[in-house]
């Protein structure tokens, strides 16, 4: 497959400023105007080959997966191959969010993606969701592209904010997205019930969302996303705006309707402890542009308790994990 | 959440400071005031007898006015939501109808009114256009803000499940616009009867509020056309308390009903 790179392309800039340049001192006006055309001859070529190989590559990789049948992929859990995704920038510059990610998540994983903020770990999620197409590179979730996975409704997700329906009972949001799908209203019934135990809000069905607290709403956005049965869980922030306190609960509530569900989790994070403190495997991306810096098992015993905070081996996974911020 | 306790000072103190009010216009604090002429503002004592005098035929003026009023409410209403629909639904073009309505709401009512006369040829006909044109544009725009105004990551949420764009649209767009529209239609409340009102000015119909205060004041009857101008604010007051009670009803999740 052939693909215009931007560095060939900024060459072919400098050899046309070049040969104007040769014309002789005599032909100034000439060679400014050759360059000016040129310029922006190159901006649009630039503009139009990203579009097209973009398009081609996910085209190639499309059919090259269908031509195989899958048989050299791997049709377990989620990978993530050398994927780039830019931004066009207010002047028309390119802008890279992401450069080169390449990740494999095992199925029924907690893996988190750790970053500062403008490192790309939300773009990362909205990559594997299908809300936002890579500009290079594949991912492909048990065999199958993202569109298709989101499809098939595969996905839960939680968001930053609860994102509740303010005309809706909490019984009625969670039951949203299962009207949507066509589950009939019995199956609906009882999943209510279910995630409703699951999250502890057994008693607030009938409230509206307006009635409870910011940790109530976002029990409610999870109870939602789970009871879908999704095969794969997608969290970006999900808590990042309660307080310490219902951080931490319901960090420990959501190891435990892990524990009994067994997704796979997906958990986009600021916050080192809670990344620690939640996953299998730590993700740790730096910005400018987004890229994986390094990724940290966490061998800590599960079912993982409060106190687990407390313990020194604890703090030497998080004071690594900061470290490998260093430097960066 | 906070609940509102009723007292009973907040029913009387509004009741007692509005019969205060008409006390003093009885008592003719106002004409000391403004140097007014009973016959320029007329008593309340004098309105009320007229009235009473004149009950059948205010009533049935009432009736042809509201009822016009009324159904052009809705037929303005609907299409104005229409327009909204169209602007929501087909971003890239859609935004053209509501720059079509605002061309349209920039029509003056004097303009309006002899424009409907010659394209209907009953009162009624004439008194259901003007009012739906003029009930357009409110609802075109508050329901669009409704429309389109929606909570981030909540269209997200719909593509997480593969909703298509009618889904979208009867289970997120159209709730989330109510009260936008509930907000459209008390203002659209007292538009209709006004505009209903001034049409009647300049049309060939002999009944409705309208021509019934163009006449008395005419005939120098004022205490007869300041009745009309009462019954037409009550009703207009009356109408207002429906769909505020409906909006009630209808919205409680909402925190302009808490």
């Amino acid at each position: 497959m052939f693909v215009l790179h931007h560095s060939s392309l900024y060459s072919l800039g400098t050899e046309i400023n070049f040969k104007a340049r040769s014309f002789g001192k005599g032909a100034e006006l000439t060679q400014c105007l050759f360059v000016l055309i040129g310029k922006n001859l190159i901006l649009l070529a630039l503009n139009f080959t990203e579009r097209f190989s973009a398009k081609t590559h996910r085209d190639g990789a499309n059919a090259y997966e269908k031509e195989m049948g899958g048989a050299f992929m791997t049709t377990t859990g989620i990978q993530v191959k050398d994927v780039s995704m830019a931004y066009t920038g207010k002047n028309g510059e390119p802008i890279s969010a992401l450069k080169n990610i390449n990740l494999d998540i095992k199925e029924e994983e907690f893996i988190s993606l750790l970053g500062p903020s403008g490192c790309g770990k939300t773009t990362l999620l909205r990559l594997i969701a299908d809300l936002l197409q890579p500009t290079t590179g594949t991912v492909s979730i048990l065999g199958k592209s993202p569109r298709e996975t989101r499809l098939a409704r595969k996905f839960g997700i939680v968001f930053q904010s609860p994102v509740l329906y303010d005309w809706r009972s909490v019984r009625r949001n969670i039951c949203m997205p299962m009207e949507i799908m066509g589950i009939p209203r019995k199956t609906r019934t009882s999943r209510i019930n279910e995630v409703l135990d699951l999250v502890g809000l057994r008693n607030f069905g009938t409230k509206y969302p307006f009635e409870l607290s910011g940790g109530m709403q976002q029990r409610v956005g999870i109870a939602r996303a789970l009871a879908l049965k999704p095969e794969i869980l997608l969290m970006d922030e999900p808590f990042s705006a309660l307080d310490e306190f219902t951080r931490e609960k319901l960090n420990e509530d959501l190891l435990k309707i892990w524990s009994q569900t067994k997704k796979t989790i997906i958990f986009v994070t600021h916050n080192i402890p809670e990344s620690v403190f939640l996953s299998d495997r730590v993700v740790v991306l730096s910005p400018h542009p987004g890229r994986v810096s390094a990724v940290v098992d966490i061998d800590l015993p599960r079912p993982r308790s409060a106190s687990l905070r407390e313990e020194p081996v604890f703090y030497e996974y998080v004071a690594k994990i900061r470290k490998s911020f260093e430097g960066v | 959440m906070k609940s509102k306790r009723k007292n009973w000072t907040d029913y009387t103190l509004p009741i007692a400071f509005g019969v205060m009010i008409i006390l003093l216009w009885q008592c003719k604090v106002f004409h000391a005031l403004l140097g007014l002429q009973t016959y320029q503002l007329p008593l309340p004592t004098d309105i009320v007898s007229a009235l009473s005098q004149n009950f059948g035929k205010t009533l049935s003026d009432c009736i042809v006015t509201i009822s016009g009023a009324m159904i052009g409410l809705v037929i303005g209403s609907c299409i104005g939501f229409i327009f909204a629909v169209i602007a929501t639904w087909f971003p890239k073009w859609g935004y053209g109808s509501i720059i079509l309505i605002s061309a349209i709401n920039a029509i003056p009512l004097v303009a309006l009114s002899p424009i409907m006369n010659l394209w209907f040829k009953t009162g009624m006909g004439q008194r259901i256009g003007v009012v739906t044109i003029v009930c357009m544009a409110a609802m075109t725009f508050n329901s669009y803000s409704g429309l389109s105004s929606i909570k981030p990551f909540s269209l997200d949420l719909m593509q997480m499940t593969a909703a298509n764009k009618w889904t979208v649209f009867t289970k997120l767009r159209i709730p989330n616009s109510l009260p936008y529209i509930f907000t459209a239609l008390k203002i659209n409340i007292a538009t209709s009867i006004m505009a209903a009102i001034i049409s009647e000015y300049f049309a060939t119909s002999t009944s409705g509020l309208g021509f019934g205060i163009k006449d008395n004041l005419r005939k120098a009857e004022m205490a007869m056309g300041w009745g009309y101008i009462v019954v037409a604010s009550i009703v207009g007051v009356i109408l207002y308390c429906v769909i505020v009670l409906i909006e009630h009803q209808a919205i409680k999740w909402h925190p302009s009903q808490r």
